[in-house]
Formats: structure tokens, C-alpha cells, sequence
């Protein structure tokens, strides 16, 4: 339980309240850090703060890089709260500021290439270090598909990252990259190409024979055309 | 994009025509009647469409990655209230910068124990990543040959500071104070550096706690907090030069299988014989 500005809450998703009690929204709790409340930012980013890791460290590719770049960005938003408008919605202003502290950490990355560690190299682009992942049945598959992802080009990756893996809509996505949803759709549709080549899901691409994890088999009929997420199967969300 | 295997297919266009991207644009129907008329872009659409669908379902199946909780600890650390009467609360508590990580990182692999000041007159974060295994890496082979290495004997890591906050507070903390450690550390400026290179402002009080400025010296007091706290394997949240009711000191907050905790040791811990040198315990909730 905590107590922020006078009024009691328990712990909730965005937009779910306890039974009985009042949870503050998250533009009320921003409003409240503004104005002086100093636990009003703890408790958004505690309500947040999952959903923004997965995105970093998706985005980024090495746990540590991804730490620092959720701690920049969280502090930025910390000193900079009572520039945010209310344009969008709260949780989307927090997505755009991590994925900017990634995206800038990237090119710094491309730009001033660091001696190789000892315990793995990296290119300037591709996510430095291991990712270790949850337990998973299938580790394997796993594996491969953050490989794939992790070659990706790097606006193609925290595209698909944000649509496709944290099942953003696609609009809200174009809030949080700064872009147009066209260009959105077409990172993600670009990316998924890229990622079916190296995956092997194409008949007689150059990874059939090593389909690995048995996934992505080809059907043999034509398919409709496949858009984007819409939102509505975004999982993990609120 | 490779897809050599369609030849006279430009792949990124498809890709965009599948994924919706060229909707109400005068592509689209260019596209459409390409796969309409073209055998070798109709072939293309045939089997890109359900591939990409193939991988979309993939990446919706990746599992999801909940926030390591040392991190989550250190937010909440960062963000918390200041509590009334802290020591010093009358500044800005929440950090202005913090130190990179991984860039940290690299660069200790670049050059040992080389001092890395941060941000001049602000408070920083400054984690040193240093994780102690039994079988030891050439990462910290250094630091256990000149100290009395101490590490679990089944070889788990005893002591994770990878997610650390160091702090050079000078915060005089009392038995009340203990348990919010690094709640005043804004009260005054400092340079905070790396622990093996203190910064200038580590004079007289300091002086005392300089052996624990080089890594191996404070890897060994935490592992023998770790022994002595006994409760597994510690990830280290905080570590605050300062002193404790008067006295050099350096203040520890941690989570291990017993719970949060924050210990203030003297200057001789870790040193063979003195143990961790705690001085005063207390549970975090």
C-alpha cells in the first residue's frame, strides 16, 4: 500500500482500479510529481517499469546497456515531467523517452566502436552482450529468433520490438518512435521479411533446411494478406 | 535485404504491400497488379505473406522479460520520498546523472582500476559490475590475489554489485537514519568516482575508509558481509562511503534470501580476523 498525495492506492495496472479504492491515473500521478508529491514518480515507474525494461532490452540487446539507458531515460523524464503535455498518453511519453535513450546509445555505439570484451565480441549495431532469457521450453528457438531480431537494422528492431513483440498498436508505436505510421508499418513489415529469410520460414530460402525449432513451417496455400497488430492482441499491456 | 532467390522481385516493396504499409498510396495497386500479372512476383507473395505472419506469431510467443529486481530496487531507491528528517534532505534527491555501465565496463577491461570521474559537482551512480565466483574469472583474478579470497564454496556468486549505487556521501548516518541510506547523499556536492579511485574531497574523514576504495578490498568486506549475513548469495544496492554515529563507515544495503538489509561496517572490513567489522544492522522493508 502507499500513500501519495493524500490519496490511498494498492499497487494496479494503468487504469485498473482496486476494489474500493482510488487509483490515481497516470496523468494524476505526473501532475502530483510536478506539483511536489515525491513518491507520485516512484509509483509510475513502478507500474511501468516491466513493459520498459522488455522494450530497452529488446531494443539494445544487452542487459546492462539497457539499464543505463531506463535509468537516463527515467531520470529525464524525472527532471523534464513538467514539460509533458498531455499530448499523448503517459505511458507512451515514458516509452519514447526510453526508446530515444536506446536509439542514442546505439549510435554512440556505432559511432565510437569500443575494444571487443573478453567475454564476447559485438559489432557497432548488434546488441553487445548475452541476453539471458526467461526458462523456455523451446531455449533453442528462442535463441535464434533474438538473433535474427538482434541483426536486424536498428529502426527495423525497435519497430518490430515495440509492434510485434510488445504488441503496441501501431499508431501508439509511431507516438512513441516519432514517425508516421506508414513508416511504422513498414519498418515492421520489412523487418519480418528480413527475419522470414533468416529464419528460414521461406521455401527454398537459405535457412529451410535448418528450420530450427520446428517453427514458422510454410504453408503450402496462398495466404490473405497479414497485417499488423492492431492492439487488440497486445499482450503484457495495462 | 538478400532474398536473392526472387529474382526480379524488389522484396522490400512486398514487404511493404504485406504488411499494409502502402495502403491508399498509388504503390498499392501498382503492387497488386505486379503479383496479379508477375508468376515470379506472384510466386513471391505466396510464400512471403505467410512467412512474415509465421514470424509475427513467433515474436508474440518471445517470453516476456520482467525487470531484474536489483534494477527495480535501484529505481526505487532513486525515486523514493525522502523521508522526513533525513540527514540532509534539504536538496534534490533523486541523481542528476549517472554513471554508464556499460560503458564502465569496457573501460575497466581497458584499463584497470583507472579513475573515472563523473559528472563534477553531481551525484552519480557509479556501479562497478563486479560479480565474485569461487572459480575465479581473469575479470577478478586481480583482486582476490592480493586479498584473502573468500567465495562460495559451491562456486555461486556471493556478492553482485553489477547494479550497485556508490555513493561518497560523508552522510553521518545514526541508528534511525540507517535503515534510508543514500536518501541524503544530495545534501552536499561531491565527485563520486570509482571506488578504487576516490576523488579529492575524500580527505580526513575519509582517510580511514581509503582501503575500501580499491575493489578487491571491497569485494572482500562484502563477501564477508555475505558470510556473516548468511543469508546467500548478495545483490548490493547501494554502498555509501560515510560514517555511521560519528565514525568512519561504509554504509551497505542489500538483498539476499533474508531479506533487504543495510549494514554500516567500520574500515577494517573484510580484513583478515576483523570479519565484516559491522557496526549497527537493520532490516530494509
Amino acid at each position: 500500500m502507499h500513500y501519495i498525495a493524500g490519496v490511498t492506492f494498492r499497487e494496479v495496472s494503468a487504469g485498473v482500479a482496486g476494489a474500493g479504492e482510488t487509483a490515481p491515473t497516470d496523468a494524476e500521478l505526473i501532475r502530483a510529481h510536478v506539483d511536489g508529491d515525491t513518491g507520485a514518480f516512484a509509483e509510475l515507474v513502478r507500474r511501468h517499469r516491466d513493459r520498459l525494461w522488455a522494450v530497452a532490452l529488446r531494443t539494445v540487446g544487452d542487459r546492462e546497456e539497457a539499464a543505463d539507458a531506463v535509468q537516463d531515460a527515467l531520470l529525464n523524464a524525472h527532471r523534464n515531467a513538467a514539460r509533458f503535455r498531455g499530448d499523448s498518453a503517459v505511458t507512451t511519453w515514458l516509452h519514447r523517452i526510453v526508446v530515444n535513450a536506446c536509439l542514442d546509445r546505439i549510435r554512440r555505439r556505432q559511432a565510437h566502436p569500443t575494444v571487443p570484451l573478453p567475454d564476447g565480441s559485438h559489432s557497432d549495431d548488434r546488441p553487445t552482450g548475452p541476453e539471458p532469457a526467461a526458462p523456455l521450453p523451446d531455449q533453442d528457438t528462442v535463441l535464434v529468433v533474438r538473433d535474427a531480431l538482434a541483426a536486424l537494422p536498428t529502426e527495423q528492431r525497435a519497430a518490430i520490438v515495440l509492434v510485434d513483440v510488445q504488441g503496441y498498436p501501431v499508431a501508439e508505436a509511431a507516438e512513441m518512435l516519432g514517425v508516421a505510421e506508414g513508416t511504422v508499418k513498414s519498418r515492421c513489415a520489412r523487418g519480418r521479411a528480413r527475419m522470414a529469410i533468416s529464419l528460414g520460414y521461406l521455401r527454398g530460402g537459405p535457412g529451410q533446411a535448418g528450420n530450427r525449432g520446428g517453427r514458422g513451417s510454410v504453408p503450402s496455400e496462398s495466404a490473405a494478406v497479414v497485417p499488423l497488430p492492431n492492439g487488440h492482441d497486445r499482450r503484457d499491456q495495462r | 535485404m538478400t532474398g536473392a532467390e526472387f529474382e526480379g522481385v524488389d522484396l522490400d516493396l512486398l514487404a511493404d504491400y504485406v504488411g499494409g504499409a502502402l495502403l491508399g498510396t498509388p504503390d498499392e495497386e501498382r503492387v497488386a497488379s505486379l503479383i496479379a500479372d508477375d508468376p515470379a512476383w506472384h510466386a513471391a507473395f505466396d510464400e512471403l505473406a505467410p512467412a512474415m505472419a509465421a514470424v509475427g506469431t513467433t515474436l508474440l510467443d518471445l517470453p516476456p522479460e520482467p525487470m531484474p529486481e536489483g534494477l527495480a530496487a535501484r529505481l526505487d531507491a532513486m525515486f523514493r520520498p525522502v523521508p522526513a528528517g533525513a540527514p540532509g534532505e534539504s536538496a534534490e534527491p533523486v541523481p542528476a546523472k549517472v554513471l554508464d555501465l556499460a560503458e564502465h565496463r569496457r573501460r575497466r577491461w581497458a584499463s584497470w582500476a583507472k579513475p573515472v570521474a563523473v559528472a563534477a559537482g553531481v551525484l552519480a551512480f557509479a556501479g562497478f559490475g563486479l560479480t565474485r565466483f569461487s572459480s575465479q574469472s581473469a575479470d577478478d583474478a586481480q583482486s582476490t590475489a592480493a586479498g584473502s579470497s573468500v567465495a562460495d564454496a559451491e562456486g555461486a556468486p556471493m556478492v553482485d554489485t553489477s547494479l550497485a549505487q556508490i555513493l561518497h556521501t560523508d552522510t553521518d548516518y545514526g541508528r534511525a537514519s540507517l535503515g534510508m541510506p543514500g536518501a541524503a547523499e544530495a545534501g552536499s556536492p561531491h565527485v563520486f568516482t570509482d571506488p578504487a579511485a576516490p576523488g579529492e574531497e575524500n580527505a580526513a574523514g575519509k582517510s580511514a575508509l581509503s582501503p575500501l576504495f580499491a575493489s578487491n578490498v571491497l569485494l572482500d568486506c562484502l563477501d564477508m558481509i555475505a558470510r556473516e549475513n548468511a543469508g546467500g548469495p548478495l545483490s548490493v544496492a547501494l554502498v555509501d562511503y560515510a560514517r555511521f554515529e560519528g565514525a568512519p563507515a561504509l554504509i551497505v544495503q542489500f538483498t539476499a534470501a533474508n531479506g533487504g538489509w543495510t549494514w554500516a561496517v567500520g574500515p577494517d572490513c573484510g580484513t583478515r580476523g576483523a570479519g565484516a567489522a559491522a557496526l549497527h544492522k537493520v532490516p530494509v522493508r
